[in-house]
């Protein structure tokens, strides 16, 4: 179990995290997102007990995570840009690791470099940016870790690659209750893959939801009604959130339980009603918009 | 054995419930078969483990199949109930080709017996 609570952190004057809350059940596997500088690399840096906060708590296992170095044996992270020095191999960067880590398992390593085709003689600093991936991946994996962070773990990765990869979390998660945090772009793997979304803007959780409930509150509804005049009535009755029109079709998006405002639609008669779950990505452009960043007719 | 549509709008675990539901219905799963682990499933489909448990305890607290501890799921034996929910569905689909006739103009008159539903 993971717990964070109104965790901030400046750099110089910046405030990069304004009270960020989570909470991350073991077992799980816990997505963030967020727009480009939003906070989420820095977050995952607290998370390791890389970075400490100006204020705030981070308690892993009902314990601070900042210089419990018990903890952070049982924690792997994968970062964005894997770090090598600029001699080593990826044997030589193993043989590192395993210097490192206590929990270091040999024949999880050779399996990983079975699945991955990775020959460990090659230079790190020689790898394309997918294969830096692929290593850092099986890096953090062959720790055995109670819990893996990822930070933008599928981007530059084939789509061979990204399966192999999920394949492992998924058998990790399954088999040992691994506890998975991953920030990415990727909307829709990331809405296939995780249990609980956390929508980070500003340095600040805007949403911590779980999947279901983010993507199935939310309803596009196509409608044409009877009366066109009675629409301003019936939009007042529902919790709107944004609102076309292409012709006589009515499009909105409206939050809320589906059974009650179909029931209030269909009071309103009408000849059309059509309703679309949300993806992941259109409840993210939706929340996004709400908070200022409406995507604007854009011509250079 | 089972396919999911990543790109479809329908959340997961229910494509998985409905897809079980139909395979069980049909008889390919057949009653007291044991079903694949949550592991095996979630790897087979690169889903997460806890989307296929979700689908799975949906399935247990509708009756089509049941848990032994230790053991593991398998497909329930009591068709019946399997059944009447399979007849609820096919008389919900008639009805909306029939709702569909009617506002073509055709009137019809129908009966369904086996006391499931009446008109």
């Amino acid at each position: 179990m993971i717990v964070v609570k109104s965790l901030t952190k400046k750099f110089d004057d910046d405030v990069i995290l304004n009270g960020i809350n989570m909470n991350v059940k073991k077992g799980s596997i816990y997505g963030i997102i967020g727009p480009n500088g939003s906070g989420k690399t820095t977050l995952l840096n607290h998370l390791v007990g890389v970075y400490r906060q100006d204020s705030g708590e981070i308690v892993i296992n009902e314990k601070n995570i900042y210089d419990n170095a018990d903890q952070k044996q049982s924690m792997a992270y994968m970062q964005d840009e894997i770090y090598a020095y600029p001699q080593y191999t990826i044997k030589n960067m193993a043989g590192f690791y395993k210097e490192m880590y206590k929990s270091w398992d040999d024949d999880r390593y050779k399996k990983l470099k079975e699945i991955f085709d990775i020959d460990d003689k090659k230079r790190i600093t020689k790898l394309s940016k997918g294969m830096k991936k692929q290593v850092a991946f099986c890096f953090a994996l062959s720790k055995t870790p109670e819990i893996l962070i990822m930070d933008e773990p599928i981007d530059g990765l084939d789509p061979i690659a990204r399966r192999k990869l999920w394949n492992v979390v998924i058998d990790d998660v399954a088999k040992r209750e691994m506890t998975v945090i991953i920030s990415s772009h990727n909307l829709k793997e990331l809405e296939n893959m995780c249990d609980t979304i956390l929508i980070l803007d500003k340095g600040k959780s805007v949403i911590e939801r779980s999947i279901e409930d983010l993507t199935q509150d939310v309803h596009k509804i196509q409608y044409v009604l009877e009366k066109p005049e009675l629409e301003d009535e019936l939009i007042g009755w529902l919790n709107v959130i944004s609102k076309e029109k292409m012709g006589t079709i009515s499009v909105i998006v409206v939050k809320g339980d589906w059974k009650g405002i179909e029931q209030k639609m269909n009071e309103y008669n009408p000849v059309v009603l059509d309703k679309l779950n949300l993806t992941l990505e259109e409840v993210f452009i939706h929340e996004m918009e709400g908070l200022g960043y409406a995507i604007k007719n854009q011509t250079i | 054995m089972l396919q999911i549509d990543y790109e479809s709008r329908a959340p997961i675990y229910e494509q998985l419930v409905d897809k079980i539901k139909n395979l069980i219905v049909k008889n390919v799963l057949k009653p007291n078969e044991q079903m694949p682990t949550v592991r095996d499933l979630a790897s087979n489909l690169t889903i997460n483990p806890n989307t296929v448990q979700r689908a799975y305890r949906i399935l247990e607290e509708n009756g089509y199949i049941y848990s032994v501890t230790g053991k593991g799921s398998f497909v329930s034996e009591k068709l019946d109930l399997i059944k009447e929910d399979q007849i609820k569905d096919e008389i919900g689909k008639l009805k909306v080709v029939i709702g569909r006739l009617e506002n073509l103009g055709v009137h019809i008159e129908y009966k369904i017996k086996e006391g499931v539903d009446e008109k």
